[in-house]
């Protein structure tokens, strides 16, 4: 028998096998697929030799592995096996909701179908995790049970699909619906948000960048105190420093840090606030100077200033609230954080052998920073060509231009534009 | 900064390839990947049927055999499934209504019925709902917007409220996330930049600040990453293309370099385009290499709408008519 197809009974038994093992240890907290020959190299790893030895599961110490020589079968079994399940208990719904209406009890409950559907559809799950009829089956049937612990269980199996498809986009969905209803239902979600931060930390370990995981994290934020918000910050900050390329991680922290802003943009917000929130500021301002100088050239780092520099001169340089960079005011304070961008920026453009991509990348992140920061506020640029002079300045464009000379000479249209209208 | 592509041979589109290789994706069904794809075949028949159109090929399939298919998929909601006994989502059902756009199709479709399921899943707050389960997404909002206009029924909205919330979702960078504070990210760009064109609202773009964002997506080798830090992908050709041509920020990238890194990404000898130079092929590249091609305007490939994902000529016909 190929490895294609095999007879409709195996493929059963295959399955059967497969939910049994699933059965049998509620602990497991990791799957993956693996190559058959990696059996024998586990097995003497974890210095267990069972005696009889499956050739298509593999579970030690509550890791499970699928060997890929059955996974097609096995998918195709369980897909079949899930959509017959579900069939049957739509149709059995379907007929006790009309025996219902007529005022006659059907007397028959469904517990055999929906534990049917359950099986499988998690059988399938964590083969198929984007199958969003499985899951939205589940959905159909936690909700009709209503148990605390039918949605803490749920959020244990989401967990483990996501251990082998961290972006799967079904999979992050159906978690956010769990933890709606059971902040809806049952208790505050405070305790919930800390699992489901570590949680997204601990798979941006294993997935770099992943937007879906990040984006998990992000929409908690709405959720927290602003206790939370703060502790948030604090505790991703290490994780943060030693991933200095995952941008998504920077975005979270934007995303809390605007979260810390939003009372002072209401008018007769508090003197404690504001200290509080410029505190912030300024360290996450310094902080990520440290890392811009450390790691040359990281995009995500330089990306972060842009938006720390930014919102810093909008509400915390003198000027309250003003939601557009237009009606900035300049004053003394913007002079000195704007000196101290020249030097950053001198200092980014100075290397020792141009060889070096890494040199090469920080004087075009540099450059291209703050002509992005002049775009956003136009009256920074009267300040930089008096501070830098017009030589050095040059020397700025022409990085620029060698890279991306079509944003230069959008900009230089614009100041174009503006010195004509000055004069 | 001249560039260099004088100085080698530029590679040509293997169409005849991508076609073959389209017409036999849909025969191999015996590899995990197209197993776990199952539930989502709408989506791949809209890809798929999409480029033959686009390469001028759509001829050589069965339209009764795509569209009698395609309505075992609808449910008794009027919203359509990725595949028959699967449950309804708008994802397919804007596949859906754009397959049997590109057939010419349409009126075989209970219009009222399939508008009313797209509307019906508008919020409070303006925002759509992808399904009865509640889960959020500028991406909806766009299919909710592209679906409804193409059946000519946005009367059936509140589309202020929808353009609002778009616009509650930019961020300091100009770009778009999924929800308001989400990280900016080149397919929600499109969704969003899509959904704003199509309502005539592009003056809620900051057009110079986004087209920053999204000229600054191209890498050293001429491709188009999809997020800052991130390799570059041939399905951002698409979405970074159209959402720049969209603002009319288009010139801002190297074009050139660009079509080479598409064409470099061809399976010359079997067909199919992948995500990067020397990758597996698949359908879903496929499509947005050949999208983007045709919103560089390359030789022999059919002009694509930026906003509708249709051929132009499909969508005249549809706005053109009454």
């Amino acid at each position: 028998m190929g490895q294609e197809s095999c007879s409709q009974e195996d493929c059963f038994d295959l399955l059967n096998q497969f939910e049994h093992v699933l059965e049998s240890d509620p602990l497991i907290d990791e799957v993956g697929f693996i190559h058959p020959s990696l059996f024998t190299i586990l097995d003497k790893e974890a210095g267990s030799s069972s005696e009889e030895a499956s050739t298509s599961f593999w579970n030690q110490d509550h890791k499970l592995g699928i060997s890929t020589d059955i996974l097609i079968q096995l998918c195709k079994v369980a897909k079949h096996a899930f959509l017959t399940a579900l069939k049957e208990y739509k149709r059995h719904e379907n007929a006790s909701s009309e025996f219902l209406t007529e005022n006659i009890s059907s007397g028959v409950s469904c517990p055999t179908l929906e534990s049917k559907v359950m099986k499988h559809s998690q059988a399938l799950l964590l083969l198929s995790s984007d199958f969003g009829t499985a899951w939205n089956a589940r959905k159909l049937i936690l909700s009709k049970q209503n148990q605390p612990y039918g949605f803490t269980e749920e959020l244990r199996l989401s967990r483990l699909v996501l251990s082998n498809f961290s972006k799967s986009e079904p999979t992050w969905s159906h978690r956010r619906w769990i933890i709606k209803m059971i902040s809806q239902s049952f208790s505050t979600p405070q305790e919930i948000i800390t699992k489901e931060s570590e949680l997204v930390e601990s798979i941006g370990e294993r997935s770099k960048m992943n937007y879906r995981a990040w984006y998990h994290r992000c929409w908690l934020v709405s959720y927290m105190t602003i206790e939370q918000v703060l502790q948030e910050l604090n505790k991703c900050k290490r994780w943060a420093g030693l991933h200095v390329a995952d941008s998504s991680c920077f975005h979270y922290r934007r995303r809390l840090m605007l979260r810390v802003l939003e009372p002072l943009k209401v008018k007769g917000s508090n003197d404690n606030d504001k200290t509080e929130a410029h505190k912030i500021w300024m360290e996450e301002l310094d902080w990520n100077k440290e890392l811009v100088i450390r790691y040359l050239g990281r995009e995500a780092l330089w990306l972060h200033r842009r938006f720390l520099s930014l919102t810093w001169l909008m509400y915390f340089c003198g000027n309250q609230s003003s939601e557009t960079g237009e009606c900035i005011v300049m004053n003394e304070e913007i002079g000195i954080f704007v000196d101290n961008e020249i030097y950053l920026l001198q200092s980014s453009m100075t290397f020792p052998d141009n060889k070096f991509e890494d040199f090469q990348a920080q004087a075009l992140h540099a450059s291209v920073y703050m002509l992005w920061l002049t775009k956003n506020i136009p009256e920074l640029w009267r300040m930089l060509e008096e501070k830098l002079g017009t030589e050095k300045l040059k020397c700025v464009l022409n990085t620029v231009d060698q890279e991306r000379p079509s944003l230069l000479l959008h900009q230089i249209d614009i100041f174009a534009a503006k010195h004509n209208n000055d004069c | 900064m001249s560039s260099s592509s004088s100085s080698f041979q530029m590679g040509q589109l293997v169409a005849d390839k991508h076609v073959r290789y389209i017409l036999m994706a849909e025969k191999k069904k015996e590899s995990f990947e197209s197993v776990v794809m199952d539930h989502l075949r709408m989506n791949g028949a809209y890809w798929g049927l999409t480029t033959l159109d686009l390469l001028d090929k759509l001829g050589s399939v069965s339209v009764d055999e795509v569209v009698s298919w395609l309505m075992t998929c609808q449910h008794e909601s009027g919203g359509f499934a990725g595949n028959t006994g699967h449950d309804p989502h708008v994802l397919y059902t804007l596949s859906a209504v754009q397959i049997l756009a590109l057939f010419d199709k349409l009126d075989i479709l209970d219009v009222g019925k399939v508008s009313s399921y797209v509307a019906g899943l508008q919020n409070e707050d303006g925002s759509f709902s992808g399904d009865i389960w509640g889960e959020v997404d500028t991406r909806f909002s766009y299919i909710a917007i592209c679906c409804l206009s193409i059946l000519k029924c946005l009367d059936k909205i509140n589309v202020e409220k929808a353009v609002d919330y778009i616009v509650s979702c930019k961020n300091l960078d100009g770009g778009f996330g999924c929800t308001p504070g989400a990280e900016s990210h080149a397919g929600q760009i499109f969704c969003c930049v899509g959904a704003l064109a199509i309502t005539g609202s592009l003056h809620h773009v900051d057009k110079d600040l986004l087209g920053w964002w999204l000229c600054e997506r191209q890498v050293k080798s001429g491709g188009l990453n999809g997020r800052p830090e991130k390799l570059p992908d041939v399905c951002y050709s698409w979405w970074v293309l159209s959402s720049l041509i969209m603002i009319d920020r288009v010139h801002w990238i190297d074009k050139a370099k660009l079509v080479k890194f598409i064409l470099d990404c061809q399976d010359l000898e079997n067909g199919g385009i992948s995500d990067r130079p020397d990758d597996a092929v698949d359908i879903f590249h496929t499509y947005f290499g050949v999208a983007g091609l045709s919103l560089l305007e390359y030789p022999g490939v059919k002009a694509i709408d930026p906003a509708y994902a249709l051929p132009v000529d499909v969508i005249n016909r549809i706005l053109l008519t009454k």
